[in-house]
């Protein structure tokens, strides 16, 4: 495995320019969140949006800030397979613990 | 603020022999012998623990010792064989040997690796220094809360166990950080993953379940390390806390823990089979691919620690499902070690006897535990003398025979010296008697129903013949493990000389002298298939020893891995000050952080190297 | 045995930096540091028996304290593409920006950690007040230790010479810093916002909705 292929893709990395407008996204996404908190609606509708928009600021740190998106995919698997195992454990424990049900 | 930059030019140790030799090394072969002797010195505390235990139970109603030292015996003998003997022998192997087998010259960072011996031994001392100031913790190698809370201990020893593993699991942090990067980044040229020794796989394995197993630990014994010294609410039943949260956060970290315990001696026994059956390993992809799927699953099955918990219809089968389907990976192994042996020309040497020896124990103790995946047949069993036999076969059995199959084989290539064969088989044949009429009868004692930690019992329980003959065994367990200590000693002495591969062994650690010189390897090799020394034999090309002013630029010794850990055990230390006073013990914290700021500013600027400007460290 | 002197001593196997394999491997186990004080904060969820929740939050001003935070993300992105262009000052006014913006999230923590005392939530309170302040407690250590190896950088960057071994020493920085931010985005949504919703009107713990 050359280096030249990394350096390839640092070639691919955004400018900042697009980093400011990723950082405009995040904060456009956060205020939707901090909107929907306040709107009366079906709480597993607004729950659900909420987990979503939180995710999708996760991915969008992860994938850009972090450069997961253009950066080896072998970095990507040492984050991503703890986070697998972390998510279903939580799944799991709160199952377990009924808070799902509760 | 330039300064800041100048503070770690303190010039590097440079003695090459001597205590400070030692505490400053940062070569991965003298951090695996202290590992090593760690390991050995703590095995015979944990073993004058075990021998007691089997002294007070060996008949009806004795009082040898008293039931609160008894708590205390089971307590220490656990915790001190899972976290100081067995776990810092497979990081033993793994310290020497991983580097040697896939080719590099230390691995990927010397100084972290330093640090985890430093803060594991002071873990270690830490909990075991309780003895002097009182008494010994008494809770279970598991320490279930809210058991184990304030309100339900008497004495300040859980104070010492729960911060001491709390250091240990520091330094298990950084040797997986360390050896999931050493073995993924430091391969010799044409060593793919799939040309990899089995050890070194099995390591990488254990690597991953350390990163992602401790830190469950972690957050659990902070939790009740705030409940005991800040008074809050984690485990505080009465507040509305769950009493079974300790459980499920434990045994999270606690099954894959089991696996880091097995794992290193599967790889162990791996490397052993083919090389005393003149023949690759059989299956070499199933046997990786089972060890990756036993790592993964093993995050799948902890409440089966909890059955008699009352998890819930659903929550028990789906747990006992998972417990049986971890089960194959581990047939797969088996079948393919049986494989190995079929048809080979067998030579049953030491280290060969013991690696067969670990296939019919670990069997026997993976077939008890299957028959724990069975719920009602669990219930059953919970915390009889059947569990003590099942995981005394697994680790012991397992474990241990798997890690005395790798003592045998590499203590040739550690010291340069032969063991003795006669020693050695006399060894190996009474600690599988000894073993055996130890733990076999437990089974029985069980399903007779003798519970797990009690102190003694009647007469006319029925439980007296089979303990009698249990603790005999545990004497012929030790006097063959005295016959090791011998057979060490003399080798040292006066064994004869090993050469560089005294087993044809094919892996790389055997292409370099016994023992190796401090840089491994003069030329590193240059790997073309998974068996380079069989498959290399005809073009052997043995490079000259360098001359030392071309010696390879090896990482230089350093002081701030040591004192790095001095500092993180003394933060330990600290808040056990502040239990007595609340003003000094704040103090205390307050130095030993800022000592732990200078060390970690030290370790960063410290300059590469004595002299020469070591090329070697810019990839480290 | 086979001996190849054309290869370079110095190649990792893999291609890719020994430090920042290391910080990913990192990362990945603090993933399960976090997850598990969220989950145990989540399974305990509703089942405080006196004194403050959910009730106590302000979202306004946690919203902006999670702005600053983002936008300390941002200023590191920023630093990180300056000393990739060659650019030490550049990279320097990020790195302060991005120090001081962390600071002031810290400062910001302190302040509700204040206010909720003062409302008499602490972490002795109940399972709501030991699982919220050991979590966000440790966000916040993770922050500060963020902070000073920010400075740290800062100030040795006067010694530096912009090439691909400092741009690393901020990479890796960099990679703390938006795990450390990640975390906190988990955490607004997932503990504030969804946990303060359910709480309006003291129904149900909300993730209960989930289930329909």
């Amino acid at each position: 495995m050359a280096t030249e292929h990394i350096e390839a893709h640092e070639e691919s990395h955004p400018g900042p320019r697009q980093y400011v407008i990723i950082g405009i996204i995040l904060v456009v996404i956060t205020g939707i969140e901090v909107g929907l908190f306040y709107i009366e609606a079906n709480a597993a509708l607004i729950v659900w949006l909420l987990i979503l928009s939180s995710l999708a600021k996760f991915l969008i740190v992860v994938g850009f800030f972090m450069h997961l998106k253009f950066d080896d995919r072998r970095f990507a698997l040492l984050f991503f397979f703890p986070l697998l195992i972390m998510v279903s454990l939580v799944v799991v424990l709160m199952a377990l613990f009924s808070t799902l049900t509760r | 603020m330039v300064a800041l930059a100048n503070i770690g030019l303190i010039p590097r140790p440079v003695h090459p022999t001597g205590v400070w030799s030692w505490l400053t090394t940062v070569d991965h072969k003298r951090i695996g012998l202290l590992y090593g002797f760690t390991a050995l010195a703590f095995s015979i505390l944990g073993g004058i623990e075990s021998l007691i235990i089997r002294a007070q139970l060996a008949a009806p109603n004795q009082s040898i010792v008293s039931p609160e030292t008894y708590n205390s015996l089971f307590t220490m003998h656990g915790t001190t064989m899972v976290f100081m003997v067995v776990m810092p022998a497979g990081a033993a192997f793994f310290n020497y040997m991983v580097p040697l087998q896939i080719g590099a010259r230390d691995v990927a960072f010397p100084r972290l690796n330093a640090f985890s011996y430093w803060v594991f031994l002071f873990g270690a001392l830490l909990m075991n220094f309780s003895f002097f100031v009182g008494a010994f913790p008494d809770i279970g190698w598991f320490g279930y809360a809210p058991l184990t809370t304030n309100e339900y201990t008497t004495t300040g020893a859980t104070d010492y166990w729960l911060l001491g593993l709390q250091v240990m699991g520091i330094g298990s942090l950084a040797a997986g950080f360390n050896f999931a990067v050493t073995i993924l980044n430091l391969r010799a040229p044409g060593m793919t993953l799939m040309r990899m020794p089995l050890f070194t796989w099995m390591t990488l394995i254990v690597a991953f379940l350390l990163i992602l197993a401790f830190p469950p630990l972690t957050i659990a014994l902070t939790f009740l390390l705030f409940d005991r010294f800040f008074d809050m609410n984690f485990f505080n039943v009465s507040a509305g806390a769950d009493p079974l949260l300790w459980q499920h956060l434990f045994w999270i970290f606690g099954h894959p823990e089991v696996y880091v315990l097995i794992l290193p001696a599967m790889g162990i026994v791996s490397d052993v089979l083919p090389t005393f059956s003149r023949k690759p390993l059989f299956g070499y992809p199933m046997i990786v691919f089972a060890g990756i799927v036993i790592g993964f699953l093993g995050f799948g099955v902890w409440a089966h620690h909890m059955f008699t918990t009352g998890l819930g219809g659903w929550a028990s089968a789906a747990f006992a499902g998972s417990t049986m389907v971890i089960a194959v990976p581990t047939g797969v192994k088996l079948f393919n070690w049986l494989g190995t042996m079929w048809g080979g020309s067998l030579r049953f040497k030491t280290p060969m006897l013991f690696a067969v020896g670990f296939i019919a124990m670990f069997l026997l103790g993976g077939l008890s535990g299957v028959m724990h995946a069975v719920v009602p047949v669990d219930t059953q069993q919970q915390d009889t003398y059947f569990i003590v036999a099942h995981f005394h076969y697994v680790l012991v059995g397992g474990s241990i025979f798997g890690l005395m199959a790798g003592l045998y084989y590499w203590w040739p290539k550690m010291t340069g010296r032969m063991l003795s064969e006669r020693l050695g088989k006399w060894h190996f044949w009474l600690m599988f008697a000894g073993f055996n009429i130890t733990f076999f009868p437990m089974h029985f004692l069980g399903v007779i129903g003798m519970p797990r930690r009690i102190y003694t019992y009647d007469a006319d329980q029925g439980w007296a013949a089979l303990n009698a003959l249990v603790s005999a065994g545990s004497l012929v367990l030790t006097f063959s493990v005295l016959l090791l200590l011998v057979n060490l000693a003399i080798s040292l002495r006066r064994g004869e000389k090993a050469g560089d591969n005294p087993w044809e062994a094919p892996s790389l650690e055997w292409a370099t002298s016994s023992p190796p010189h401090h840089y491994n390897f003069a030329v590193v090799p240059t790997v073309r298939s998974r068996y380079p020394l069989w498959d290399e034999e005809a073009n052997v090309v043995e490079p000259p020893p360098l001359p030392p002013h071309e010696e390879p630029h090896m990482p230089s010794p350093s002081y701030w891995p040591l004192m790095l850990a001095f500092s993180i055990v003394m933060l330990a230390v600290g808040l056990l000050i502040w239990q007595w006073h609340a003003l000094i013990g704040i103090g205390f914290i307050v130095v030993m952080m800022v000592l732990g700021l200078r060390s970690i500013y030290g370790w960063v600027y410290e300059p590469p190297a004595v002299e020469a400007p070591a090329a070697v460290h810019a990839h480290t | 045995m086979y001996f190849d002197t054309t290869v370079d001593p110095h190649r990792t196997s893999t291609g890719l930096n020994n430090r920042k394999m290391l910080m990913w491997a990192f990362l990945g186990s603090d993933v399960l540091f976090f997850g598990t004080l969220i989950a145990t904060h989540l399974v305990y969820r509703g089942q405080s028996l006196v004194g403050h929740q959910e009730d106590i939050f302000s979202i306004p001003i946690t919203s902006i304290s999670t702005f600053v935070l983002l936008m300390s993300s941002l200023a590191m992105v920023l630093a990180l593409s300056g000393i990739q262009r060659g650019n030490l000052q550049t990279m320097r006014l990020w790195i302060a920006v991005t120090a001081i913006f962390g600071a002031i999230f810290v400062g910001f923590q302190m302040f509700e950690f204040h206010e909720f005392v003062q409302e008499g939530l602490t972490p002795r309170t109940n399972l709501f007040g030991s699982t919220f302040f050991t979590m966000t407690g440790f966000h916040g250590a993770h922050v500060t230790i963020g902070v000073i190896w920010l400075w740290s950088l800062f100030f040795a960057s006067f010694k530096w010479k912009a090439g691909t071994e400092t741009a690393l020493h901020v990479e890796i920085a960099g990679l703390y810093w938006h795990f450390v931010d990640i975390v906190w985005v988990v955490i607004f949504g997932i503990v504030y916002l969804v946990g303060a919703y359910g709480a309006e009107d003291r129904l149900l713990p909300p993730v209960s909705a989930l289930g329909g």
